[in-house]
């Protein structure tokens, strides 16, 4: 088996007197695309932002590539390789397209206000290469001629396109993306299925919300159920699909 | 006319000399024409643009609402004064003062803006209003235990600017030439401006400027593409702090006298104004706001030398109408221009012809990574 890229060690998360996750365990290996199913408000995207450092934990760790990640800040958690898109897209939407591209290498430039103002040829440098490799990225997720106009002009699904880009400027060796496909067409879904895994051949892990579970079946090498606020199955799709407990969160149990 | 417009984009280098020209020359022909009081009213355009340039940084470029920026100009000028004033004895340089008052200011700054990090929009404004009434009443009131400001009455005889000798209070005749005090004071002005401008317009197109537009329109996501939204926010208020010191210092030095009347709430919304009437984040358009809101109350001071002529005597008292087509003009640019006078290149995107564009892109576009 790969190398665990990450282990989230009995995670849970309250607010208030409510628990939305209770001691969640998990871990990803390298490489691979681990889905995250769940029926609506079983804690997903709760996850997701305690996992980037959006939530704190009310306990629990979290380790990526060996080093703990838990209660670092967001910038940190992107620095050390772990990037995110959200569920309710995010874009910068009055910035254009490239910029937004551009705005993702921020975590790995480093030109300082003393660089901007002076251009020195370090500055200058470093610029283009920003501008090469976001172009590179608009290119990758297929937004190649769209880098001029408006992020918010863009077509929802040219949207999710420009998140994963965006995510993707941060280097990341883990990409979580939060319901990517949703309200997508068949043909569109297909489209994303295929980038995902031209991404992991690339050598990013992906750890993938979705509701499509077709689409989660035909992708994902191993899948783990959340279902309020705990983990109910994990393994691959064939097993988790035949899962008693799976079923019964998304059907509801058999009457006895 | 964008005829006109174009006429000049094709010929760039014959844009810039005729800008260049005018602009060295404009003291000569406003002072010839009008008289050199207009010439003081030109310098004062330029202290706002400086001003303006600066709040916009922080309004406009990083989205943080400050409504107590002119804090930062009184910071430079009080500093000014201690340092190149008979209050203390000290008559240090300009060159020296200056950057110590742009320095101080920034600090200062980064002291407001810790505290505030978690604020946003209305909070934000109240907070940094706040800090603004707060600097000017410690200058009303330090003049006891301790004499720090002279309180009310203010600090008087600031040391004028002087190069190479050369005090700048005092006209400078070269052979039969006399060029009188406004006029040095607007070269300096302009070079600072000039210097100003160049320094925004660099941070805008950088990779922080990215970082504040991008804190601007979004602070989570900014936070998840990896940018500490704690530090560039710091930054910007820190940067915008910077030049309303610079522009205090000069402040001081040219006017002499400094008091806390100065520097009331009046003068930071007047700056944030002029920067929502020209165009938030837009350099071109921050300087037209500067322009225009320095430039037109002071032409309708002659609004009551027209009634007198007119009707014989002064109906309408020229303080309150200018005041009141103040509003008016805000409230119409509101409804008919909600961008500003002249909207920054985002918004101007939106109806450019992009094809032009597009097909250049095509052109140097890369092949696929695959």
């Amino acid at each position: 088996m790969a190398a665990q890229l990450l282990r989230v060690v009995g995670v849970s998360k309250r607010f208030g007197g409510l628990s939305a996750l209770d001691d969640v365990s998990l871990s990803v290996a390298q490489g691979e695309i681990y889905g995250l199913i769940g029926p609506n408000g079983a804690g997903k995207t709760t996850l997701f932002n305690c996992l980037t450092g959006l939530y704190s934990l009310s306990a629990g760790e979290i380790h990526l590539g060996g080093a703990a990640i838990h209660g670092h800040k967001p910038h940190q958690i992107v620095a050390a390789g772990f990037a995110r898109t959200f569920q309710n897209i995010r874009l910068f939407a009055n910035m254009t397209v490239l910029e937004n591209v551009m705005v993702g290498r921020h975590a790995r430039t480093r030109a300082g206000v003393l660089g901007a103002v002076l251009r020195c040829a370090r500055t200058r440098g470093e610029e283009r290469a920003i501008h090469d490799r976001s172009r590179e990225l608009l290119d990758y997720v297929g937004l190649k001629h769209k880098g001029r106009g408006l992020a918010c002009h863009l077509s929802y699904g040219d949207q999710r396109r420009l998140e994963i880009a965006r995510a993707l400027a941060t280097d990341p060796q883990l990409l979580a993306l939060d319901e990517p496909v949703a309200g997508m067409n068949p043909s569109e879904r297909r489209e994303m299925g295929a980038l995902f895994l031209k991404l992991r051949e690339g050598g990013v892990t992906l750890l993938l919300i979705e509701h499509d579970v077709k689409l989660v079946m035909g992708l994902c090498d191993r899948v783990a159920v959340l279902d309020y606020g705990r983990k109910i199955a994990e393994g691959t799709p064939e097993n988790v699909r035949q899962d008693p407990a799976v079923i019964a969160a998304y059907l509801g149990s058999e009457a006895p | 006319m964008p005829t006109g417009l174009d006429f000049f984009r094709e010929r760039p280098r014959l844009a810039f000399v005729l800008l260049a020209g005018l602009l060295l020359l404009l003291p000569f022909l406003v002072g010839g024409g009008l008289g050199n009081a207009w010439v003081r009213v030109l310098d004062f355009i330029l202290l706002y643009v400086l001003l303006a340039l600066g709040l916009n940084i922080v309004v406009g470029y990083a989205g943080l609402l400050d409504l107590g920026y002119i804090a930062f100009y009184a910071l430079g000028a009080y500093l000014y004064a201690w340092l190149a004033s008979p209050h203390f004895g000290l008559h240090l340089p300009f060159w020296m003062v200056l950057p110590l008052g742009a320095a101080l200011a920034g600090l200062f700054g980064v002291l407001l803006g810790a505290p505030t990090l978690r604020l946003r929009g209305d909070y934000l404004a109240i907070v940094t209003l706040g800090f603004g009434e707060i600097i000017r009443i410690f200058m009303n009131n330090l003049n006891a235990p301790f004499n720090l400001t002279n309180g009310p009455q203010g600090m008087n005889l600031i040391d004028p600017v002087s190069v190479a000798g050369q005090s700048f209070s005092s006209p400078l005749r070269i052979g039969e030439l006399v060029i009188p005090s406004t006029y040095l004071y607007y070269y300096l002005f302009l070079a600072m401006t000039l210097l100003v401008i160049l320094v925004a317009m660099r941070l805008q197109d950088s990779r922080i400027g990215r970082a504040w537009a991008a804190l601007r329109e979004d602070e989570v996501a900014a936070a998840a593409m990896g940018i500490n939204t704690r530090n560039v926010k710091l930054l910007a208020f820190a940067m915008g702090a910077t030049f309303g010191g610079l522009a205090g210092g000069l402040f001081a030095a040219f006017q002499g006298f400094i008091s806390p009347e100065s520097f009331t709430l009046w003068e930071s919304i007047l700056v944030l104004c002029m920067i929502v009437l020209g165009g938030m984040g837009n350099i071109p358009g921050v300087i037209l706001g500067a322009i225009l809101l320095t430039a037109i109350p002071e032409a309708l001071r002659y609004i009551g030398d027209l009634q007198r002529a007119v009707l014989g005597h002064v109906v309408v008292d020229p303080a309150d109408l200018r005041m009141l087509l103040f509003g008016v003009a805000l409230v119409a640019m509101m409804l008919f221009r909600p961008a500003g006078l002249l909207p920054s290149r985002q918004r101007k995107r939106e109806f450019g012809a992009q094809d032009a564009v597009a097909e250049q892109e095509q052109a140097d576009l890369y092949d696929a990574r695959a």
